[in-house]
């Protein structure tokens, strides 16, 4: 049979081959992957590639303070606390990016639920006011809608009918 | 990592310092600086940054020792407050901060294990290599995932210390390090043929 390598480096199969290399998976899952993986020529070089990362990464040279640094370590920590600085910057919020990353799946969601948000509310509003934009839910058609200083005229068509009623509307107080 | 011994001297300079003993601080501080500025350094990997995320952790420790209730080991919060420092600085640097990168990894320390001097002169070229790639895809996660990978592969904590020092849950961390990994493994699978 045919191993399609790319199925197995998708979500769960990818975390499993990742976890796999590290040998942090229970007995079980080891034993499933490993058939996987003997069978599969592309995860063996991803596994190899795990594999090497974090050889390298286990063996990185740790850094040290100078004999310079490390005398003036503590004298520089004391003028800190002296001064005050104890008070830390406030903390930078992870960007857009970071959370998409770390909540992949709610991101999604989060995504369908606003296309959703966006297709019901455009949905309602054709609904209410028809495609045309001047026809209302009860079929009535505004035709036209002039405003003056002191009057207001509003023509319109009853669903049905060839009537067109116009609506005056004045002010009075003038 | 420390003995039992090691944690009760911690305790009792804590313990010390949190009533405001500077002298007992600062020999915690000594006791400490070398291994908090190697993790900052880690994460940041960049040497003044670094001192700087060091030394101002200590400063936020020394403010924060009297609610420290010991229920972990001084190093573990230590670890807590430098991470977030150090991923504060790299967001803080993305930002707009121009910051030169420091690829130089100076002054081993003593006993560290290091593979940079191994006596096969192609071995050591392609481990120079390996660190090379490696390096140039650590610094392209993103701060969060990175401190992970650092915690989890240089520094050799478990997944619920990590979790507590981040301060996310357990899935977050397994996530941050999937991506991490992933990451890394991408950089290097393409070189690994032209190495062997």
């Amino acid at each position: 049979m045919k191993h399609a390598h790319w199925l197995h480096t998708l979500g769960g199969s990818g975390r499993r081959l990742a976890a796999y290399a590290a040998g942090e998976l229970s007995p079980a899952d080891r034993d499933r992957v490993a058939s996987m993986v003997a069978a599969c020529r592309g995860c063996r070089r991803t596994v190899d590639g795990y594999r090497q990362a974090a050889a390298a990464l286990r063996g990185w040279p740790r850094v040290g303070l100078t004999a310079e640094e490390a005398a003036a370590f503590v004298p520089e920590v004391n003028r800190r606390i002296d001064r005050g600085r104890a008070v830390s910057p406030r903390p930078v919020r992870p960007g857009l990016r970071e959370v998409v990353w770390d909540h992949p799946r709610l991101s999604v969601a989060s995504a369908f639920t606003a296309i959703l948000l966006l297709i019901g509310l455009t949905l309602s509003q054709v609904q209410m006011w028809g495609l045309s934009g001047t026809t209302g839910r009860n079929g009535v058609e505004i035709i036209s809608v002039d405003v003056d200083e002191d009057t207001s005229v509003m023509v319109f068509q009853p669903p049905g009918t060839a009537l067109k009623v116009i609506w005056v509307f004045e002010d009075r107080s003038i | 990592m420390p003995g039992p011994e090691g944690r009760a001297d911690d305790r009792t300079l804590v313990e010390q310092a949190a009533r405001g003993d500077r002298e007992a601080f600062g020999a915690l501080v000594q006791r400490h600086q070398d291994r908090i500025f190697n993790l900052a350094y880690q994460v940041v990997r960049n040497r003044e940054d670094a001192l700087d995320v060091a030394q101002e952790a200590f400063v936020k420790a020394f403010a924060s020792l009297p609610s420290f209730k010991g229920e972990a080991s001084f190093t573990t919060w230590m670890h807590r407050i430098v991470v977030n420092l150090a991923i504060d600085c790299l967001r803080r640097r993305r930002r707009g901060d121009p910051t030169t990168y420091d690829d130089r990894l100076a002054v081993p320390e003593d006993g560290a294990q290091n593979l940079a001097a191994p006596d096969d002169p192609e071995t050591a070229l392609e481990t120079r290599q390996v660190r090379s790639l490696l390096s140039r895809g650590i610094e392209s996660l993103p701060p969060a995932h990175r401190a992970v990978l650092v915690l989890r592969e240089i520094e050799g904590l478990s997944y619920d210390e990590i979790a507590r020092a981040v301060g996310c849950s357990l899935g977050t961390v397994m996530s941050r390090l999937f991506y991490a990994r992933r990451k890394l493994q991408k950089v290097l699978r393409p070189n690994l043929d032209d190495l062997r």
